[in-house]
């Protein structure tokens, strides 16, 4: 038997060092795996939010982390979806709702009878037939429906001190060490790390390295072949503003983002506040003059200090080499839209816990984490790319070069026949499944120009009536579900009487 | 509304007909009509008396009965492959339609079953799979369809006389408005600029236009390589066998699986059907001659053989395009793999699903036309590697096609897979590919890669209480496995065939 690996030290700050941590040790502790953290200064700051996709619940239930504490101790939210506005000059909003797709193989996908209906005269959007969308727009939270059709589920904003503290207070009471630190050195012999050296000047070795120190990759920047390369070319925005908002009351079930001349401006509700974060191109406009015009912008007043910090979306050219293994930002980074940031980490992290190395002294699993990375993260950066590509705000500089612009091959693919037939070619590790990219496209207005055939075998009595039908299952499923602000005093009452109870 | 778009198929064997029942079931009159042309002086190659599970899906779209297609082809039930001798001599495994271990456990039951092994534990890998434990146990039933029930992860395919199915998709094809136009090609008409093609001139002088053509034609590939000059990629130095005989023989036990025996230039397989046993040999004319490899077929069979071996020729590659112009190739015209995982039938239907949801207009837009060829080649380079692996992974050194096998470079993509597989028992996922990570599990153990580690996360259990856990799943699949029905007793009640039903001249080929 070749030599297990015993030792891991993850290195990072918040929430991805904690979840990575967490995920280790729940899986591997009682195999002999002993995890620790080195927990580097944190650079989140207390405006800061962390918006994160449905599947993140799944993470939580993975570690034993209970959802309620994130509406308890975290100002959660549930997000049923992302609403985007003025990115296609006078066309109206549109809703990226988190519909969960049907299973494989049911056929003929409703999307091309609403593309025929379209040609046909129907004026009724899309997003009227995504479940998220919708309740979305109601302020209602998608809680599961018993014997349903159509399924949505919810996301959450989240602030992301108090769940970076959260998951540290859930990661170390299950176990697990941790020491604050900083590093001084790594060092590096041919392609792992020996050990490193913290500033006060004790040497930490391990068999693995976990690199969750987000975009100042502390290791993974030190070995060899992981140079950065840029996205810049298709994600223009460098720079990012966070600042906090007043609370919006009722609470709003979505998250909006909205373009403006040299960037984008999202608001991220929140129980206690709203966080707004603008990202833009600084060669557009300056920090300054973002921050005097976001009030604006944004039709909020703000409160307190403004973050300013730069964005550089990209990724390593290897995103795990010898014992040191990028997870999160480390290994990749985008816009903080379509709640992409933690689910980098989630996603990095699960494809460890697929892979973690079997022999301490032959990483061959590095191999094949840098290709299922790169291809989560192309196909993200995909999905980020086609906000920026098929925007319709004409005669602005930022705007007009994006949507002239070449876009990647693997883009450019789903473009092109999603274009012709309203069909999306997705990949291999996919984040957002073929309802995600078609309320997407739609949305930013790619209409198709022609359906599949399949659809004019039924009559079309037949499709009005299965538009009707969908219309009203949804209108009956919504209204079934709680607002926002009876979902938070429902698990706020139900957390209380659970209290009470054990006391 | 436009104008149908007006489809000829040429060719009218499996691939023809089945397109044609696909495009005619699937979509209306309005928006395409079908006319199929065929000569009955072309003998059919008729592939693939055993299908895997896909087909069922391919039947239910386009409206077959499945109880009045197995009456009607002498059909019976395939739960998985069973191999003989691959590997090493002497060894046996199934490659079951169904994963190994509880459901809930699919990506770590087998590093438990890896620990397992270090622990002392002697079970085989098939003992819990429920499907390849139904089939050695020559037991039948539909799968349940409540989930994570343990008879409910498994799917099914079918065994059939390949031209009765074809018969049969012929007669439901005519019936829902194919025309069907009896004659030989003389001559192919392209369009003088974009080269596309616009008519076909038979024999008889009769000129069939169209829009679009499926070159159904089989390995002589008329339209797709003769006119339009699509090339080949030859595998065959990777899979090198180029020749098969075919025999059929009485009935035999009605196993519901297809067994393939490696032998000492290829493998033999063995197909039950209603009314008798497929039979034959696949093999490598570098490595045998004919008349020897006849023999050893016949030599082999084990019940009466019911005629003469009958042989095929054919080499395994693909088309390097599958839709060029207004042509689509669909089964041999646009490529062959030997029958070792039961492909073409599949590779068929495959071709016919992407091309019905893709399906162009009169002008054809070439950026459907790319999605179809990219989707097509990204399955037949994973069926490839997968067939491959087959062969590479021989510790077989009685014969030179296995010496020869066990040393060849194969493509760096499947270098990779082995190479992960011993290293950890990694098996990557794809999203576009017939076979699943079950499919690779069973060949990689059963052909004697025991891989020198497994996940660290399979270590977390107390050793006693994973033995304990093996012990109770297997059991649970045997007690659940004898309560099934056997195989022939389930048949006959739901789809016996009328006898006789089998025309000398029907028989297949293969």
């Amino acid at each position: 038997m070749n030599r297990r690996v015993e030792q891991v030290v993850v290195v990072g700050a918040a929430a991805p060092a904690w979840m990575a941590a967490a995920a280790l040790h729940r899986s591997l502790a009682l195999a002999g795996v002993r995890a620790r953290v080195i927990e580097l200064p944190t650079l989140v700051q207390s405006v800061d939010v962390y918006s994160a996709l449905p599947a993140l619940a799944g993470f939580h239930h993975r570690i034993g982390l209970e959802e309620q504490l994130l509406f308890s101790a975290c100002q959660a939210l549930p997000v049923a979806g992302q609403r985007f506005s003025n990115w296609s000059g006078a066309a109206p909003p549109f809703i990226h709702g988190y519909d969960r797709a049907p299973p494989p193989a049911a056929g003929l996908g409703f999307t091309h009878v609403w593309i025929k209906g379209r040609q046909k005269g129907l004026r009724t959007e899309f997003e009227n037939f995504s479940l998220g969308a919708m309740a979305a727009r109601a302020n209602r939270v998608p809680v599961p429906t018993e014997g349903a059709d159509l399924h949505s589920s919810f996301g959450y904003n989240i602030d992301a001190g108090a769940y970076s503290a959260l998951l540290r207070h859930f990661a170390t009471r299950g176990g697990l060490e941790s020491k604050a630190a900083t590093i001084a050195d790594v060092e590096v012999e041919a392609d792992r790390i020996a050990a490193i050296i913290l500033a006060d000047g004790e040497r930490i070795e391990a068999d693995l390295f976990v690199d969750a120190s987000g975009p100042q990759a502390v290791l993974i920047d030190r070995m060899p072949g992981a140079e950065f390369e840029s996205w810049r070319k298709w994600l223009p925005c460098d720079r990012m503003l966070v600042v906090s908002g007043e609370q919006l009351r009722p609470y709003p079930a979505f998250s909006q983002i909205s373009a403006f001349r040299q960037g984008w401006v999202g608001l991220f509700p929140l129980q206690d506040r709203t966080a707004i974060v603008a990202a833009y191109d600084s060669r557009q406009i300056s920090d300054k003059e973002m921050l005097d015009r976001l009030p604006v912008i944004a039709k909020l007043p703000i409160n307190g200090d403004a973050v300013v910090s730069s964005l550089n979306q990209g990724i390593r050219k290897r995103t795990w080499v010898g014992n040191c293994v990028a997870v999160g930002e480390s290994a990749f980074s985008l816009e903080p839209i379509d709640a992409v940031q933690l689910h980098i980490a989630h996603n990095c992290i699960s494809q460890l816990m697929t892979l973690f190395p079997v022999d301490a002294d032959a990483f061959c699993e590095a191999e094949l984490y840098n290709r299922i990375i790169r291809r989560v993260a192309i196909n993200l950066r995909d999905f980020q790319a086609a906000h920026y590509k098929l925007n319709r705000r004409f005669d602005e500089p930022l705007w007009d070069r994006c949507r002239d612009a070449a876009v990647p091959e693997t883009l450019q693919r789903k473009l092109d026949v999603f274009a012709a037939r309203g069909r999306v070619p997705l990949y291999d590790d996919e984040t957002f499944q073929e309802d995600g990219w078609e309320s997407l496209f739609i949305g930013h207005g790619l209409m198709p120009q022609s359906y599949d055939p399949r659809v004019d075998a039924t009559p079309e009595q037949e499709h009005i009536a299965q538009v009707q039908g969908r219309l009203q299952d949804i209108i009956g499923l919504v209204e079934a579900m709680p607002s926002v602000d009876d979902f938070i005093a429902r698990t706020e009452h139900q957390r209380q009487a659970e209290a009470g109870a054990v006391v | 509304m436009s104008e149908p778009l007006d489809i000829v198929i040429l060719g009218g064997g499996t691939a023809g007909w089945m397109a044609a029942a696909a495009l005619v079931s699937l979509i209306p009159p309005t928006r395409c009509r079908v006319r199929l042309v065929e000569s009955e002086e072309i003998g059919i190659v008729g592939v693939g008396e055993a299908t895997f599970p896909e087909i069922k899906n391919f039947n239910d779209a386009i409206g077959v009965n499945e109880a009045e297609m197995m009456r009607a082809t002498n059909g019976a039930f395939k739960l998985g492959i069973e191999f003989v001798d691959w590997g090493f001599k002497g060894s046996r495994y199934i490659h079951p339609f169904g994963v190994h271990g509880p459901a809930h456990m699919e990506h770590i039951f087998h590093h438990v079953w890896l620990r397992g092994l270090r622990l002392g534990s002697k079970s085989d890998i098939d003992e819990y799979s429920f499907a390849a434990q139904a089939a050695r146990n020559c037991r039948f039933e539909f799968p349940e369809t409540r989930r994570q029930t343990i008879n409910s992860a498994y799917t099914y395919a079918y065994h059939f006389d390949a031209n009765l199915y074809c018969l049969y998709l012929r007669g439901l094809a005519e019936q829902r408005g194919v025309m069907r136009t009896e004659g030989k090609v003389r001559d192919v008409i392209q369009d003088p600029e974009s080269g596309d093609i616009r008519s076909l001139v038979l024999e008889s002088g009769e000129t069939i236009s169209g829009d679009l053509f499926i070159d159904c034609s089989g390995f002589r590939s008329l339209l797709l390589a003769n006119a339009l000059g699509v090339g080949w990629d030859d595998w065959s130095k990777w899979l090198p066998c180029d020749r098969a005989f075919a025999v059929p023989s009485e009935r035999d036990e009605l196993s519901p699986y297809t067994r393939s025996t490696a032998m000492e230039a290829g493998w033999r397989w063995r197909i039950p059907l209603q009314h008798r046993t497929g039979n034959g040999y696949v093999f490598s004319s570098s490595f045998i001659d004919e008349n020897e490899a006849a023999d050893s077929l016949m030599r082999n069979l084990e019940t009466r053989a019911l005629g003469e071996p009958r042989m095929l020729k054919f080499q395994t590659g693909r088309r390097t395009v599958g839709w060029k112009k207004n042509c689509v190739a669909v089964g041999l015209a646009s490529g062959f793999f030997e029958p070792l995982e039961s492909t073409s039938i599949y590779l068929i239907q495959l071709a016919i699903m992407q091309l019905v949801p893709l399906l162009p207009d009169k002008s054809i837009d070439p950026r459907l036309r790319d999605e179809f060829n990219r989707l097509i080649n990204l399955q037949y380079e994973r069926i490839r590697d997968f067939l491959i692996l087959h062969y590479k992974l021989t510790s077989r050194d009685d014969a030179e096609i296995w010496r020869y096998c066990a040393a060849m470079d194969v493509p760096e993509s499947l270098t990779r897979k082995i190479e992960l597989f011993r290293h950890g028992a990694i098996i990557e996922r794809y999203k576009d590919g017939l076979f699943t990570p079950t499919s690779w599990l069973s060949v990689f153990i059963g052909q004697g890669l025991i891989p020198e580690s497994y996940s660290p996360i399979a270590d977390a259990m107390p050793a006693e209480k994973l033995i304990c856990h093996l012990d109770e799943f297997r059991t649970e699949i045997r007690d659940r496995v004898d309560e099934m029905r056997r195989h022939d007793r389930f048949i006959d009640p739901y789809c016996a065939a009328k006898p006789p039903v089998v025309p000398v001249a029907s028989e297949a080929l293969q």
